[in-house]
């Protein structure tokens, strides 16, 4: 019996101990995968604080252009959700972009009382969503953030822009700026450097126009006009560059500006195409050699750097009497029905500045709006990207009216190939591209 | 968002983009369909006479039609491309141009490419409907007439065209009615522009329809289905009367 007893305690305590090691086992599993993440973060102690906290749930909607995308998106959050230390986690639920029918199902989703705490967003649908009041303003997170200098104060002023008012209701996340395309080679040729003033781009657009072959007839033109939708955003340029502004285009500023635009056209420095040029035709005249300048952003880089190598470059829309260049949007917002603001904001501020800004604006190929993910090497070795970086500060958005989409896919485009088709003088069309966009 | 009544329809007596669409629209249907009228009874009297290998012609003479009208606009909208265009390249290799013509992009030129567009999409429609008419004319009329010493057009003007009459007529009618309501090969190649140059009254539709200004756009279309109707009343009274 006593033999007995012996055996059985032994046994015991073996199972005991080979229970203890893989309870311990178990444990420094789960901490060595937190751990080691957390070490990197908050030193460790994140896991210890948020077994004390009680957890808080937001729910983020985001759409991803590729299968590849939608992984980091689920990297990012896994990531978060494992060392933002305050236990926080973040349910990620992904919806198609659809041609904007994700910012219809946002609405609907938010108009209805359900839908996420916090959405990615573009800042066209601002009017829509602070007219029914669903929108949280970030003004208090923002101003009481440590990292709030590490995003361009010029940023906030496009995200209150787009609300219509002094509020901020849009958290900046990435973004796609306009930037010059043009070939060294051709520059050399033409015997010219690097534009850096309005002036002197107007004359690299002229001097790089050329008959290479001697049998008068343009082979390379100056610039590659976008006359047809979507042209509106390198137009803006030259309205600012001679002092205007999209508030008053039939200034006597905004006017110069769409002179100059007429006459690129008119004098032959731009393909006769042009009035009715798209992103198609003006990325595939720059790729043929056809024009030596577009005004693109880096959603066309790699394709062109497989063109032409090292032959091809950019350079910020050189500064008139103002600079202006567009701006494309991904953002966050938090929605006034989010329980949990705080860690709303923590999520939205850890894609704005954090970990999850070097990830998603790596692997997306798009601009970041941290300064300090923007001082990278990775940003700043690429000449395509620090062209976007260098413009962030005059980047701006077209005004967001009820009446923008139309001015956009019909008015502008008729307009502008009415005044370079010499069917209307310049002042003309300004007076009615005011008048239909203020209409 | 209120009833405004009968307003959308003052504003469309107002809007000069409404009157240059209906301009459009009108030279659109005359130009478009009576080319397809024309050029489709040529064809349908040449795949009417016998020779070697005319079911294979009238096969491939179909392909037009049965080709999606979006499908034919990007492929015309390349054709005509003022860069890389096939049709340029022609005429730069015959000699019959200096420098390549944008065809799209000018105003002189731009309305009558989708023109030719569209009668070349529209031909063998006709030429079907007609070579079916043809097919049942009895062919002792035409022996008769050769008894009487009739010519060629003679025959083709007091047999041909007198038999044909209900075919063609309902033929133009139906295609008057398509080609004013069509958008693709239009919004395909051109969206409506340059300067609105290309913009018919149903593209003009479909581009309000498409910023979401239905209102409007529902009251042109009121506006076209009553002008396409007084095309087709006639048409419908004389089948009552026949009847």
């Amino acid at each position: 019996m006593k033999k007995f007893l012996i055996i059985l305690t032994v046994v015991m305590l073996c199972f005991g101990i080979a229970a203890c090691g893989s309870g311990s086992n178990s444990k420094s599993n789960t901490g060595s995968s937190s751990g080691s993440n957390n070490s990197s973060t908050s030193g460790g102690s994140g896991s210890n604080s948020s077994d004390a906290q009680e957890e808080v749930t937001i729910t983020y909607w985001y759409w991803a252009d590729n299968s590849e995308y939608s992984q980091v998106m689920q990297n990012i959050i896994k990531e978060f959700n494992e060392t933002n230390g305050k236990g926080i986690k973040v349910v990620g639920e992904e919806y198609p972009w659809n041609g904007g029918a994700y910012s219809e199902q946002l609405f609907t989703a938010k108009i209805s009382g359900g839908g996420p705490d916090v959405a990615a967003f573009k800042l066209t649908s601002t009017p829509l969503f602070t007219a029914n009041n669903l929108l949280a303003s970030l003004d208090d997170f923002v101003n009481n953030w440590e990292l709030k200098d590490d995003i361009d104060e010029n940023l906030y002023n496009v995200m209150r822009q787009a609300g219509g008012s002094d509020k901020m209701y849009v958290m900046p996340w990435n973004t796609q700026i306009l930037y010059v395309y043009y070939r060294p080679s051709i520059f050399e040729k033409a015997g010219i450097g690097v534009p850096t003033t309005y002036e002197e781009f107007l004359e690299a657009i002229e001097k790089t126009t050329m008959d290479t072959d001697g049998d008068g007839v343009t082979d390379i033109y100056g610039f590659g006009m976008r006359g047809s939708t979507g042209g509106q955003e390198p137009w803006g340029s030259f309205i600012h560059a001679r002092g205007g502004s999209f508030a008053e285009l039939d200034s006597e500023a905004s006017i110069q500006g769409m002179i100059d635009f007429v006459n690129i056209f008119k004098n032959g420095y731009a393909p006769p195409t042009a009035p009715t040029d798209g992103f198609n035709e003006i990325i595939a005249n720059f790729k043929s050699g056809r024009t030596a300048m577009t005004i693109h952003h880096t959603g066309s880089s790699k394709g062109m750097v497989e063109v032409f190598g090292d032959d091809v470059s950019a350079f910020p829309f050189p500064a008139g009497v103002g600079q202006w260049t567009s701006m494309g949007d991904t953002n966050n917002v938090i929605f006034e029905s989010a329980k949990n603001k705080e860690a709303a904001f923590e999520w939205v501020a850890y894609l704005a500045a954090g970990k999850g800004q070097e990830d998603w604006t790596i692997a997306t190929g798009n601009v970041p709006v941290s300064k300090r993910v923007q001082a990278m090497d990775h940003f700043q070795d690429n000449r395509f990207m620090k062209a976007s970086i260098d413009s962030m500060h005059y980047a701006g958005i077209l005004p967001i009216l009820s009446t923008t989409t139309e001015w956009i896919s019909s008015d502008w485009p008729n307009n502008i190939a009415a005044a370079l088709l010499g069917e209307k003088t310049p002042e003309e069309v300004m007076k009615t591209l005011q008048e239909r966009l203020y209409r | 968002m209120g009833f405004i009544g009968l307003g959308n329809y003052s504003e469309i007596i107002r809007d000069p983009l409404f009157w240059k669409a209906l301009r459009n629209t009108f030279l659109w249907v005359v130009f478009g369909v009576g080319f397809q009228f024309l050029f489709g009874f040529i064809l349908a009297l040449l795949l009417n006479q016998k020779f070697r290998g005319r079911g294979g012609i009238r096969a491939v003479s179909l392909i037009p039609w049965a080709t999606p009208g979006v499908l034919i606009g990007l492929m015309w909208k390349w054709i005509y491309d003022g860069n890389y265009g096939v049709l340029n390249d022609l005429l730069m290799k015959l000699h019959l141009i200096d420098a390549k013509i944008p065809f799209l992009s000018q105003l002189s030129t731009a309305f009558p490419s989708i023109i030719v567009t569209i009668v070349w999409q529209g031909i063998p429609f006709f030429a079907i409907m007609i070579m079916a008419g043809l097919q049942v004319i009895p062919h002792d009329m035409y022996e008769a007439a050769d008894i009487d010493g009739a010519n060629k057009l003679q025959k083709l003007f007091r047999i041909t065209i007198p038999s044909l009459k209900n075919v063609i007529l309902i033929t133009l009618m139906l295609r008057i009615i398509w080609v004013a309501n069509s958008v693709d090969i239009i919004y395909s190649m051109t969206g409506g522009g340059p300067s609105y140059s290309t913009q018919t009254l149903s593209v003009y539709i479909f581009n309000k329809a498409n910023v979401l200004d239905l209102g409007y756009s529902s009251a042109m279309a009121i506006v076209l289905m009553l002008l396409l109707a007084i095309v087709a009343i006639p048409y419908v009274k004389s089948t009552f009367k026949e009847e």
